[in-house]
């Protein structure tokens, strides 16, 4: 029996890709990430135009220059625009559906991703104040997941001007 | 462009959410041939191959233009590859274009493609990279919010998104090749689930498995070939970074930049009059009118009127994606190049039922990365 | 051969290889160089026309790995751009193609990766067809070796003679220092050195090594006020071959042969002998000596001086190390190979590869003199 050609031709052939990485974070990085864990965020200057980069770079990419200053910015900002994720990812356990942010923090010259909670979807808009929530001291441990999440700080909303071309 | 290039040769596969009854090679080489036989051309006749593909890890192969060299003819000869995210089909071609501007090749063949069924395409696009916040789910999780900033600034009303779908479907009816033809209605698109709030399902292109080819020739050569050719008037691809604070993420200024370096070098200076049709790269249907104030067709904030006064259907004044676009087909790696073949096959007369009738002169737009990178051209049939 | 526009490399700039760099994302690795092979050419970066960078996403781990780099290139305002997934020295053959269209005149030219991130052998057996090859869990060390085997039975090349190629590669990269591997070895050290994959030694073979690369490309008009001696580019062709092992002579590399012979006839030479310095991408010795008879080069003349910066096997660093040869003819013929320098050198070859078994050559004749009046 197990000698015998299969009937059918081979139409399909499965192959299982593994391939182990083990990724550099680099120093900029992981300076951001531990920084983290103490409830900061950091950000970097460009040399040239004192905007500042979260999370830090080596470079503006606008101007070019060198940008190696680190600061620290604010753990609140404004949403300066959305979506409301309603499928599932590969990989990702976040519970659906979930609003995924783009965050302009106080002093920082770009937004980050986050997502918001404490909030109902319909109810979140472009503008709204929103504040860091974190995990409790003693549970950070220097990762993107220190931070669990913004909430709306029940501030007025930016206007519309303050954000809009600040996406 | 030192000297003019022209389109002789244009050949697609039957874009397909799967196709099992080829390989990749077989996948491709239903290209190849079918833009040799239109061009009257042998592989041997072909001096160079440039290939372009997306990621990868859709097919789970690396390079596989490397192991494509036989199928695709290009044993022996120079060959390269490239990679610029979803505008590669378009960038793709514009290297093929450099070729023969360059006057050391005469007929080039380029080719791009994917076959994403046989990976998996949401994790190859966007699989959990350490250090990174796991957070945007995918093209449409990433750019859904930019829709929304469209939306927001322009006033764009919500059933602009399923205008701009049912009109793709309706033209993909009439390309025999794309992947999607059943109609959709308004209700259709407007009762399909909402996946990233504002894109819903009706809203978002489908993951295909196809390939284009073109053959690109020198005057000379294309004058002897049997087709009328599709002559290149002007083409560019650009890049910008990504993290520019204040980057205008809805109308990047690589979009603008790119859309004036072709039509200043085509001489282009009325654009709603001198082009007669345009295929521009939307996969999530709000990019529509998004790309039609980018391209400059309207003023900012009047995309969307175009849209609902009907204006880019087929038998209007500027038809948008006559052959359905991205919304209808979207093999990743394939699709900016079929957006440049469209355009060419409308002003060689040869879109058949979806065909712009009197189209002398039309657009092909690409865009890929997180709206960074932006490649098109411009075809016209007089030379 | 009608006449073309004489193009020269005008600067290069890159990090020392090293088996990882701990502190730097390959962006980040990228960014110096960029500024330092600009400043060299005392630019600014708009006066660069064009750029264009070679990367592989599977070696990057990641899908659109390029993308990151735009970044710090300074891609702002908006740039003419491409990328391939390919090492950099055919990144600099589209650059120089588009300045032949006339579509520009300066140009940037970068590779970039983290090799050591990733496991190469496992990552490039992707590269083999995944219905046949790839199954067979071939890597690029035992198809090398597969090469190395048949090319050893046909010539009688011997595992000693092996040793010698690989000795001779150490010995001069002990001046380089550039590269990861600086000191030198004996033949009968690399004897000693257990088999990687039988015939190859793990002496013959490079470490895994990373690093980033810059070069400056300049028509003619520019070139001279960015270089005090810019290298011309004199003649150039590429040519790939059939992937699939069991279809090629593997004791020959035909695509090699084709494309040196072209780019021989393009730069108005009969044979390679007549430059003096050849700069070659071979992973392995066996490699080194095919690609020897493909130029039609004696192995054991001392004249071209064949890897005076060590080759590929003191530095392979993934998507640089085609550019790399071509850097090193840039020093030479431009005075700035110090200590290393070969005498009265004006003219050469750099050689870059890619695929498995030398698939995919590019041959490019460069000399301290133009080419075209």
């Amino acid at each position: 029996m197990a000698n015998e050609p299969p009937r059918d031709p081979v139409k399909y052939v499965e192959t299982h890709v593994y391939l182990p990485y083990h990724y550099v974070a680099g120093d900029s990085r992981a300076g951001y990430l531990r920084a983290l864990k103490d409830k900061k965020i950091l950000g970097s200057k460009c040399s040239k135009t004192g905007k500042v980069f979260v999370p830090p770079v080596v470079n503006s990419p606008e101007s070019f220059a060198p940008a190696d200053e680190l600061v620290e910015v604010a753990d609140r900002g404004i949403v300066t625009t959305f979506c409301v994720v309603r499928i599932p990812v590969t990989g990702r356990d976040l519970q659906l559906p979930y609003v995924a942010a783009s965050v302009a923090l106080d002093g920082a010259s770009v937004s980050i991703f986050a997502p918001i909670q404490e909030c109902a979807p319909d109810a979140v808009r472009m503008g709204m104040r929103v504040e860091a929530v974190w995990k409790a001291d003693g549970e950070r441990e220097g990762s993107h997941e220190d931070i669990l999440y913004f909430r709306p700080t029940g501030e007025p909303d930016a206007p519309q001007d303050s954000y809009i071309h600040r996406l | 462009m030192k000297r003019p290039v022209a389109v002789v040769g244009v050949g697609q596969t039957q874009h397909s959410s799967r196709r099992a009854d080829v390989n990749i090679a077989g996948l491709v080489r239903e290209a190849v041939d079918r833009a040799l036989q239109d061009a009257g051309l042998e592989h041997t006749d072909i001096d160079a191959v440039i290939i372009g593909k997306a990621p990868d890890m859709l097919e789970g192969v690396a390079q596989p233009e490397q192991f494509l060299v036989g199928a695709v003819g290009a044993h022996m000869k120079p060959m390269l590859r490239v990679h610029t995210a979803g505008s590669v089909g378009a960038s793709t071609a514009l290297a093929a274009v450099t070729h023969v501007a360059s006057g050391l090749y005469e007929r080039v063949l380029t080719i791009a493609f994917e076959k994403q069924s046989e990976g998996n395409a949401m994790w190859a696009l966007s699989p959990n990279m350490p250090f990174m916040p796991p957070l945007v789910a995918g093209a449409g999780g990433f750019f859904a919010p930019y829709c929304r900033a469209y939306i927001q600034r322009s006033g764009c009303p919500a059933h602009i998104g399923a205008l701009t779908a049912v009109n793709a479907r309706a033209n993909a009816a009439k390309n025999e090749y794309a992947h999607l033809r059943e109609p959709l209605t308004v209700e259709d698109v407007l009762e399909s689930p909402m996946l990233w709030d504002p894109i819903r399902f009706g809203e978002t292109c489908p993951s295909s498995d196809g390939a284009i080819a073109l053959v690109l020739a020198s005057e000379a050569a294309a004058r002897k070939g049997p087709r009328r050719p599709a002559w290149i008037k002007s083409g560019a691809s650009y890049a910008e970074a990504m993290w520019v604070p204040g980057r205008d993420q809805v109308s990047p200024l690589a979009g603008r930049t790119c859309a004036k370096h072709v039509y200043d070098q085509a001489g282009i200076t009325d654009l709603w009059n001198q082009i007669d049709a345009a295929e521009i790269y939307v996969p999530f249907a709000w990019f529509e009118a998004m790309w039609l104030e980018n391209l400059g067709f309207c003023a900012e904030s009047d995309g969307w009127k175009i849209i609902e006064r009907g204006e880019q259907k087929l038998g209007a004044h500027l038809p948008i994606n006559p052959s359905g676009g991205v919304l209808a087909t979207n093999p990743i790696g394939a699709s900016g190049m079929i957006r440049f073949g469209e355009a060419a096959l409308q002003v060689m007369g040869r879109a058949g039922e979806h065909q712009v009738e009197g189209a002398k002169t039309a657009l092909g737009h690409a865009y890929g990365g997180g709206a960074q990178y932006f490649a098109m051209w411009i075809v016209a049939s007089d030379q | 051969m009608s006449s073309l526009r004489n193009v020269a490399i005008v600067g290069f700039a890159q990090l020392p290889v090293v088996a990882r760099d701990l502190h730097r994302t390959s962006p980040e690795m990228l960014y110096p160089v960029v500024r330092q092979a600009l400043a060299d050419c005392g630019v600014e970066r708009d006066a660069i026309d064009f750029q264009i960078a070679g990367s592989v996403d599977y070696m990057d781990g990641r899908p659109f790995g390029f993308v990151a780099a735009l970044d710090v290139m300074g891609s702002w305002p908006p740039r003419l751009d491409l990328h391939l997934e390919m090492d950099a020295s055919f990144c600099a053959y589209y650059a120089w193609l588009r300045m032949q269209a006339g579509d520009c005149d300066t140009a940037i030219v970068v590779g970039h990766g983290k090799t050591s991130e990733g496991d190469p052998r496992r990552v490039l057996n992707l590269q083999l067809d995944p219905y046949y090859q790839a199954p067979m869990g071939l890597d690029p060390v035992s198809t090398a070796a597969l090469q190395a085997s048949a090319y050893m039975a046909r010539s009688g090349v011997s595992d000693r003679d092996l040793a010698s190629v690989a000795a001779a590669n150490r010995t001069a990269g002990a001046r380089n220092p550039e590269n990861q591997l600086h000191t030198a070895a004996t033949p009968d050290e690399l004897l000693k050195t257990p088999w990687a994959v039988e015939p190859l030694r793990s002496g013959y073979l490079p470490p895994v090594g990373e690093t980033a690369t810059c070069m400056v490309l300049a028509a003619e008009g520019k070139a001279e006020s960015m270089c005090d001696r810019p290298v011309w580019i004199q003649g150039v062709d590429h040519r790939t071959e059939l992937q699939t092992i069991g279809a090629r002579d593997l004791t020959q590399s035909a695509s090699a042969r084709l494309a040196a012979e072209q780019a021989l006839a393009m730069a108005g030479l009969q044979t390679a002998s007549e430059v003096d310095v050849v700069e070659l991408f071979a992973l392995t010795p066996a490699e080194e000596l095919i690609l020897c008879d493909a130029l039609g080069l004696d192995a054991q003349a001392a004249r071209p001086v064949r890897n005076p910066s060590g080759g590929p096997l003191c530095g392979y660093p993934i998507m640089s190390t085609g550019a790399i040869r071509m850097a090193e003819i840039f020093r030479q013929l431009s005075g700035r190979a110090g200590a290393r320098a070969v005498p009265g050198a004006r003219r050469a070859i750099a050689h870059a590869t890619q695929g498995h078994c030398l698939q995919h050559n590019i041959i490019w004749v460069l000399g301290t003199d133009r080419r075209w009046a």
